[in-house]
């Protein structure tokens, strides 16, 4: 039985559903962690494999400015490594290799996200891996892919985004692009490097055959611009951004409107949208405005989509005072689509639901503490995903891993840390 | 090299079987039809809800012709179904029996409810996997809140780490459904490894294990904003919204700016490079054009190369000097260029630019193919991933509405002809 398996306090007899999968990890920063954080949270042994020359950089990602810098010292790195085991292997010394070589035997996925082609340099291209371990599923996660004339380009989150047209998908149709606030095609790219993943594992079960995935973060973007795409083809339309407006279904209003400010800041907003006549009534109710609700202006939604400018404007001089919250309960009590704009303590300490189901599980990490940590969005019947230990420590699992699993002895491993192999 | 693709062999899913139902997961049903699951979506008469959502071809609305459908549908078969009508429970039982999976997007209880669920099929199938996509998931104080993709990408979070650095401005909704996207992936996720769990492993009375998914499109969306959580959680900082770059607790230097030809670069982190061998490169670069300004003076090299936190004002007007450069050339040649010298720098290109990008065909990721109203073929964007020996690609076309009514339900499910016409000509199919 392993550290995570000890680790593990939550008493649930339902089976972990990847439990006895083992996936040899290589990946850094956010995209790759993010896949094998799903595969991890669903029970697989994933060991992430690190060394002095090549530390997930992530590592040193959000420390606590009042303490001396760590390796271990990051709750970014912590949340998107959460439930893995992690070794270290120096490539460049032969005994290191061998440990790479051993634990990619005993393994059923190999994945990286390094750039096109730099895994392959490091010795461990898809014909190697296949010579280790010809049922070894091996996915390689980058900007452009492996293939392409642009494959040696270099991209982060943002830079995946901008090119794929996601970020001038976002945005006030007379302001710059807006983007968004963080690398969202690196939890897509992770999301579809899990899918694939599992897929091929359930390919591999019915043919035997193991198979090397490819997956371009700006693909990851691309596969979610289809409507401007195919728009573009058939009806000769440029895309243009359209803010928090709806053009396609037309309907208004259908947008965030400014609330009374908190402790925090003057910023609280407000998204409401009205499908129906019943719904605009309703709001019109809840705002106290029976004005608004006989104003011509206002009284279908074809009016209210040629007054749009006004009819936004009237409804924010009725927000403005008034709490996002209590606005929000009010409404949704009257069965109107609308929600606060929360910020993330507001998801972690207020939002009802979050917490009724419990999705900010609790956990420990050897240097951090005991923290909560984002959950799996999901719930099972008849199996569990689980949260039992935040990120490895830098070579934290490295004795257990290689006595345990490798099949190394005691004296090995110490010799080969004195050699600085692991 | 990477290992050639072949496109002779069976996707990696082939011949599961899918039942899609409501329209809160198009998107996974896609992702599994492209993959070789036989995908039969269910819908009422009138048709699914992204039917009746343009744009359309032409700008005609036709049920047939959305753009938003085809987006999200091809691969699939189609039948019709109401569910109002008692006769169609007989009907949806029979479509249940033969399949493996059901994508229950019908974002509520409804078919529970009415007793033609998961808690009733579930007892009569072992091993079925039936997946529940909802705005809030099947339990909970908000579970019958009322929703849409807007008040989603709210709650969640993405919003407040997006949009403007003047807060004047609200915060921003990313176009694209991408609450359903989120929500879709992860419910993929839980239904592949349930999948996974049931070809092994039975339960206490030998059958394979079947499972119930209740997955949340609150929480999906939760747990997609990145840096936020462990700012607030690890930290106790609340981030604030920027222009085209990430959200941080402290305002930091722009990432984005418009190029001599109306369009912008995104110019990571700021545009400082990682190195000060990169760093000379783009200095060469800026004397070209004689924009350098006092780059050169080493103190730069040293700050910017010791310590990444310090003297922030530095690195600042390192940012904005390097700002003023790229705003007086093209994008493409600022985007080009940049990637020469390993700077990860992209042009923020709008969609359907990407059509004509050689890296694409390269790598074949459009798939061309028909559209249902449109003469000429098109290119749809295909998929998020390259299988060496299981393709993923579009099996057939969007489906027309009710198109595979014939083919389910009289040849595969055994229906009499005449009770086909009898359901259709009484408004039950």
């Amino acid at each position: 039985m392993g550290i995570l398996e000890e680790t593990d306090r939550s008493g649930d007899a339902r089976p972990l559903p990847l439990a006895g999968l083992r996936v040899c990890d290589f990946t850094w920063i956010v995209a790759g962690p993010q896949a094998t954080r799903i595969l991890a949270d669903l029970g697989a042994d994933v060991v992430k494999v690190e060394n002095e020359s090549y530390i997930d950089s992530m590592r040193l990602g959000l420390q606590r400015p009042d303490e001396p810098m760590s390796l271990n010292g990051s709750g970014f790195h912590s949340n998107f490594n959460r439930n893995k085991r992690g070794i270290t292997a120096n490539l460049h010394h032969p005994s290191g290799r061998e440990v790479v070589e051993r634990l990619v035997t005993q393994s059923d996925v190999v994945i990286e996200n390094f750039s096109a082609g730099a895994f392959e340099r490091m010795g461990f291209g898809w014909e190697r891996l296949q010579e280790l371990n010809p049922q070894a599923i091996y996915v390689s996660l980058s900007g452009f892919g492996q293939v392409g004339r642009d494959r040696l380009n270099i991209t982060w989150g943002p830079t995946a985004a901008a090119v794929s047209g996601a970020t001038q998908m976002s945005g006030l149709p007379d302001e710059d692009p807006a983007g968004w606030g963080y690398s969202y095609l690196d939890h897509t790219a992770g999301y579809y490097g899990a899918v694939a993943v599992l897929m091929a594992l359930l390919h591999r079960r019915r043919t035997g055959e193991a198979q090397h995935i490819d997956i371009a973060q700006i693909e990851t973007g691309m596969v979610l611009t289809a409507v401007p795409v195919l728009d573009y083809q058939v009806n000769g339309r440029k895309y243009q951004r359209i803010g928090n407006r709806s053009e396609y279904p037309s309907i208004a209003p259908h947008n965030t409107y400014r609330c009374a400010g908190d402790d925090f800041e003057d910023d609280r907003w407000i998204a409401i949208v009205v499908e129906t006549e019943e719904q605009w009534g309703a709001l019109c109710d809840v705002l106290g405005s029976p004005d608004m609700a006989s104003d011509k202006r206002f009284n279908s939604n074809d009016a209210r989509k040629r007054n749009e400018d006004e009819l936004d404007t009237a409804i924010t001089v009725l927000t403005r005072s008034q709490s996002a919250r209590d606005l929000m309960h009010a409404l949704q009590a009257r069965r109107v689509p609308a929600g606060l704009c929360q910020r993330t303590d507001d998801k972690m300490e207020i939002d009802e639901q979050l917490s009724a189901r419990g999705f900010y599980p609790s956990a420990p990490h050897d240097e951090l503490g005991e923290h909560r940590y984002e959950g799996y969005p999901v719930q099972f019947s008849d199996a569990r995903w689980r949260m039992v230990r935040g990120a490895p420590l830098l070579g934290g699992d490295t004795v257990e891993v290689l006595t345990e699993l490798l099949g190394y002895s005691e004296e090995e491993v110490s010799q080969m840390m004195a050699e600085l192999a692991i | 090299m990477a290992s050639q693709l072949n496109t002779e062999s069976v996707g990696p899913i082939e011949g599961l079987r899918v039942i899609e139902v409501g329209d809160l997961a198009e998107v996974a049903g896609k992702l599994l039809a492209d993959a070789g699951a036989d995908v039969i979506r269910v819908e009422p008469r009138q048709g699914a809800r992204s039917r009746h959502i343009g744009p359309y071809v032409n700008d005609r609305p036709d049920t047939n012709h959305s753009l938003r459908f085809a987006s999200a549908n091809t691969s699939k078969r189609s039948v019709t179904l109401d569910f109002e009508r008692e006769e169609s429970v007989s009907i949806w039982s029979a479509l249940v029996a033969r399949t493996e999976v059901v994508l229950d997007g019908t974002g509520s209880s409804t078919l529970d409810d009415a007793g033609i669920g998961a808690d009733h099929f579930r007892t009569l199938q072992p091993g079925l996997i039936w997946c529940s996509i909802t705005p809030f998931g099947l339990n909970g104080p908000w579970q019958d809140w009322a929703s849409s993709d807007l008040v989603q990408l709210a709650l969640g979070g993405p919003m407040m780490s997006t949009g403007y650095d003047d807060h004047s401005l609200p915060p921003i909704r990313s176009d694209g459904e991408h609450s359903i996207a989120m929500s879709n992936e992860y419910a993929l996720t839980a239904l592949l490894a349930a999948l996974w769990l049931r070809d092994d492993n039975y339960d206490d009375g030998d059958h394979p294990i079947g499972q119930l998914i209740d997955v949340s499109i609150h929480e999906a969306v939760s747990a997609t904003t990145e840096g936020s959580f462990p700012n607030w959680e690890f930290l106790g900082q609340r981030v604030i919204r920027q222009t085209g770059r990430h959200a941080a607790a402290e305002r930091n230097s722009p990432w984005q700016y418009k190029c001599t030809d109306g369009d912008y670069i995104l110019l990571m982190g700021g545009g400082i490079p990682r190195d000060a061998k990169i760093f000379e490169g783009l200095l060469r670069w800026m004397d070209e054009y004689d924009l350098a300004g006092d780059l050169h003076d080493p103190k730069y090299l040293e700050v910017l190369y010791t310590d990444p936190n310090r003297d922030v004002e530095i690195r600042n007007h390192v940012a904005d000097t390097i700002g003023s450069f790229v705003q007086s050339l093209t994008a493409e040649e600022v985007y080009r260029r940049g990637q020469a010298l390993h700077l990860p720098w992209g042009i923020v290109r709008r969609p359907e630019q990407n059509l004509d990008d050689p890296h694409w065909e390269d790598r074949d990721f459009f798939w061309r193919g028909e559209l249902p109203g449109h003469e000429e073929s098109v290119r749809y964007p295909g998929a998020p991933y390259r299988f060496s020996n299981s393709p993923v690609r579009m099996r057939r076309r969007p489906p027309l509405l009710g198109e595979h009514n014939h083919e389910v339900y009289i040849d595969e499910l055994g229906m009499a002809i005449a009770d086909l016409r009898q359901y259709s000509e009484t408004e039950v199919i």
